[in-house]
């Protein structure tokens, strides 16, 4: 791929988001919406940028961001842990299988009420929900990633006179690690998405119940701020972990 | 030997609900709060809820917009993932667009739909739509991509059209890929449905949950996440057996759903 070719790539992806925000200032500048059911984009872009300096607002970030950061790492090493056990020991994984098989398709959100009543409606119920989804990806990634491991490469590293309980960690693991890097990526969306939801659901800080007081009294531009911030917030993660990617890859052949 | 093990694997996930199921009822009579009914206080309550005509045309009601959304998605992310995994322009013009959306959290979008749209169905199958259609277009992406160059060279020398290749070739070949993708966005239009529901406070499964919860009818909630719950690995599982029947050819995969985003 030369450059010209990917300056013109760049160029028409531009093309949709563009359209889409002008679009969007079309509407509401020539009145087909009223301003409190479609805020005009500058509008909101100017509430958002006078936010994000105001501490309140930081602080409500901060919130949001302490619980995604707890539960996706809670996920992370559960989710590791128990995938690479299941790959590596058969009666682990005739364990792990099934249970995998119940709790995976369970929409977790149903699972929220319990969780409300068992842990009450602060941090730790709403940390537990996001682990709880964020889990299953990053698991069933490691599991994946970990099963396909080439025979030849542990053979060699048994050859070569690795014992054999070092052999998890300097041969899977890390040829698990492109694999586990996109369970984690997966994951990071929906621990964004889910820290969300259950803000929205009960809670008294955070960006979640930000959109939630903002509904309730129809201030339609602080409706959107606290979405373009966590779309924000999930896009700058995720090119946080791409760069970790690139990092810890940097040896590996073409991915 | 070889068929009692078979027979086996295949009630594992009935032993594991059954399995999980009592580690619930110990854990409640350990705990023994109010708030926490046993698993079989809450298996008694789901009669009840079922029994009651409100609430079974509730969550007729809610599959039906979970349908709908579902059905509408498919339809439109298939064509759309395989165009942009053929070609490098429509994939170029979307991909940014998709990349932006995709943490956006579709059920938090519910409270503007519903300025513009109102709290009826069309406000809710639209967010169930959303929630679909980014795992299906990606999937299908993927799949498309994927296509081995030389099968599309053979179709074009034998004079099939780009319609026809389209249709003929490249749909089949990622079609293993687009079911992945399909059983994802199934999963996702359950969740979708009980928070949108949860958001619009009017009618549905996700509205009988969490009235429960405001009201203290713990029973209840225990016995509508059981039912939401089976509804989850009941669609699952009924989705799986359709995939294996139709891309049996595709080479053996993994029992357990590759990827749940």
């Amino acid at each position: 791929m030369n450059a010209r070719a990917v300056t013109s790539d760049v160029l028409l992806g531009i093309v949709p988001i563009a359209l889409v925000i002008a679009l969007w200032q079309a509407i509401a500048a020539f009145g087909y919406a009223p301003a409190s059911l479609l805020p005009a984009p500058g509008l909101v872009f100017t509430r958002l940028a006078r936010q994000l300096v105001t501490s309140e607002f930081q602080y409500e970030i901060g919130v949001t961001l302490f619980r995604l950061f707890a539960g996706f790492s809670i996920a992370v090493v559960l989710g590791v842990g128990i995938g690479l056990a299941a790959a590596v020991n058969p009666a682990v994984n005739s364990v792990v299988r099934p249970i995998v098989r119940v709790l995976a398709p369970l929409p977790k959100v149903a699972l929220y009420p319990a969780l409300l009543l068992l842990l009450g409606f602060d941090h730790a119920s709403k940390i537990t929900l996001v682990a709880a989804d964020a889990l299953f990806p990053i698991l069933l990634a490691t599991y994946y990633g970990a099963s396909m491991v080439e025979q030849k490469l542990i053979w060699s590293a048994m050859a070569a006179g690795t014992p054999r309980r070092q052999i998890l960690f300097k041969v899977v693991l890390p040829a698990a690690v492109p694999s586990i890097l996109t369970g984690c990526r997966i994951g990071l969306v929906i621990s964004c998405i889910v820290v969300f939801l259950a803000e929205m659901i009960t809670s008294t800080d955070g960006l979640g119940h930000l959109l939630v007081t903002a509904a309730r009294t129809f201030q339609a531009v602080d409706m959107f701020v606290p979405l373009i911030t966590i779309s924000l917030l999930g896009l700058i993660l995720n090119g946080l972990l791409e760069g970790l990617r690139t990092y810890l890859l940097r040896g590996f052949p073409e991915v | 030997m070889i068929k009692v093990r078979a027979i086996l694997s295949r009630l594992a996930p009935l032993f594991a609900c059954i399995g999980l199921l009592g580690i619930w009822q110990v854990a409640s009579l350990i705990l023994n709060t109010d708030s926490f009914p046993s698993a079989l206080d809450a298996i008694r309550a789901i009669p009840s809820i079922l029994g009651d005509k409100e609430a079974l045309i509730n969550i007729l009601a809610s599959l039906r917009r979970m349908a709908v959304g579902f059905s509408i998605a498919v339809a439109v992310s298939i064509p759309l993932g395989l165009l942009m995994g053929r070609s490098r322009g429509v994939a170029s013009f979307f991909n940014p667009l998709l990349m932006v959306i995709y943490p956006v959290p579709k059920a938090a979008l519910m409270p503007i739909i519903m300025l513009w749209l109102g709290v009826g169905d069309i406000a809710k199958t639209l967010v169930i739509f959303l929630g679909v259609s980014l795992p299906v277009i990606y999937h299908g992406f993927q799949g498309a991509k994927a296509v081995e160059e030389k099968m599309l060279w053979s179709g074009a020398a034998m004079g099939l059209s780009a319609a026809q290749r389209m249709v003929r070739i490249v749909l089949p070949a990622a079609l293993p890929e687009i079911l992945t993708g399909c059983r994802t966005g199934l999963v996702l239009a359950l969740i979708t449905m009980v928070t949108s529901e949860m958001i619009a406070r009017q009618s549905g499964a996700g509205n009988i949950l969490f009235n429960a919860l405001d009201m203290g009818q713990y029973d209840t909630v225990f016995a509508m996440i059981i039912i939401i719950g089976a509804m989850g690995i009941g669609l699952d599982a009924a989705f799986e057996n359709m995939r294996e029947r139709l891309v049996r050819w595709s080479e053996p995969r993994f029992d357990l759903p590759l990827s749940f985003s």
